[in-house]
């Protein structure tokens, strides 16, 4: 099949074909869903240089696990949970590099999210996508890896507390602390920029 | 604004869960007619629903900051030197799939031959009885030689017998010999 136009076939088709060992068909299935996999390590890791690098390394697991792939999600879904994996290992060990961590800071420091005032304006409503966009990723940008991540797996890939104690390998409890946490500051954090606007 | 101090972090965390659908029914219930008495707790499930839904509406879609061929080859490389043989294609290579089979069925058979024809080339006198230790056995130890061996493991002892006298040259007369 090497050397074949591939844009008329299916996923299906191309993950059977990849199978045999089909580079080309590979190479089709890259090309289709490398955006939105290097998206997901993009809101993870916040760093542009590592999401080409970790979203490169899911492909390259992704051909080794062609195998394992039963078709029950579908292939981007399949992909996504490599590349979100992979995204996890990167951050422990980032974070065991540092020796100071402020999200356990944050975490032992007793619910100061519970202390913080009712955000009573929706901060984002009138926004453009573009503008909202733009206000979202600065304040993700001030989120700590857990609290981040956790909240990428919730809002965006839709997975529920069960599933992300279960692929962040922690407790539903903090699971929830995590999520509490991490919309709160968010809040704030956008009505700060909110305010920062109309002075 | 509302203030949520005099809120327990469990109800706090409920109220979230709430909101995400994580609730039991019962207990949804419950906290729904608590959001509707209570100004604070209505407040603060407000400000979650607004963060969650302004983060679902930014959803990012984002492109690879790298032209396809570049980014594609850096996959092909490592996909390469990780598995040189499976990263071939096969659809290029008959004669290399038809080499994959047919070496190690050349191989197969070329024993097969070998093992066949030692078979049939064994002397048979070579090995003329194979018995536990306990039983006593008789051998001739090689084809045409003159010597015959009564081995007895449990007695200890073991006879040979020459078909030619000890100072005579190899005859059909065998004598016993016992070595022990």
């Amino acid at each position: 099949m090497s050397g074949q136009n591939y844009s008329s076939t299916d996923d299906a088709a191309l993950v059977k074909a990849a199978r045999r060992g089909d580079m080309g068909a590979f190479e089709e299935l890259v090309f289709r869903h490398r955006d939105p996999i290097y998206a997901r390590a993009f809101s993870m890791t916040r760093n542009e240089e590592d999401a080409v690098d970790l979203s490169q390394e899911a492909w390259i697991k992704g051909w080794q696990r062609l195998g394992q792939f039963q078709g029950d999600s579908s292939f981007t879904t399949w992909m996504t949970r490599i590349v979100i994996n992979l995204c996890l290992d990167h951050l422990r060990k980032q974070k065991r590099q540092r020796a100071d961590s402020i999200e356990a800071m944050d975490e032992e420091s007793g619910g100061v999210e519970r202390q913080m005032p009712v955000v009573a304006v929706n901060p984002t409503a009138g926004l453009e996508r573009a503008e909202l966009r733009k206000k979202i990723d600065g304040a993700l940008d001030q989120l700590s890896a857990e609290h981040r991540t956790v909240l990428v797996l919730h809002e965006f890939e839709d997975m529920e507390y069960k599933e992300i104690a279960k692929t962040v390998g922690c407790s539903m409890g903090t699971v929830m602390s995590r999520l509490f946490y991490a919309r709160r500051k968010m809040a704030a954090l956008l009505a700060e920029l909110k305010n920062e606007e109309n002075r | 604004m509302n203030h949520v101090f005099n809120m327990t972090n469990e109800q706090q965390l409920k109220l979230q869960a709430f909101l995400d659908g994580e609730l039991p029914e019962r207990e949804a219930r419950e906290i729904l007619a608590w959001t509707q008495r209570d100004s604070a707790a209505a407040g603060l499930l407000a400000e979650l629903k607004n963060t969650r839904q302004a983060m679902v509406n930014s959803k990012p879609h984002l492109n690879v900051p790298e032209s396809r061929e570049f980014y594609w080859s850096k996959i092909q490389n490592k996909i390469q030197r990780l598995e040189p043989e499976a990263a071939a294609a096969p659809g290029v290579s008959i004669f290399a799939a038809l080499r994959r089979w047919l070496l190690p069925a050349v191989a197969v058979g070329a024993l097969a031959i070998a093992g066949l024809i030692a078979h049939f080339n064994v002397p048979k006198a070579a090995v003329e009885t194979v018995a536990d230790a306990d039983t006593p056995t008789v051998e001739t130890t090689l084809a045409n030689s003159d010597a015959t061996t009564y081995r007895d493991a449990s007695e200890g002892t073991t006879l040979v017998w020459f078909s030619y006298a000890a100072d005579e040259t190899p005859t059909q007369n065998k004598k016993p010999t016992a070595i022990n």
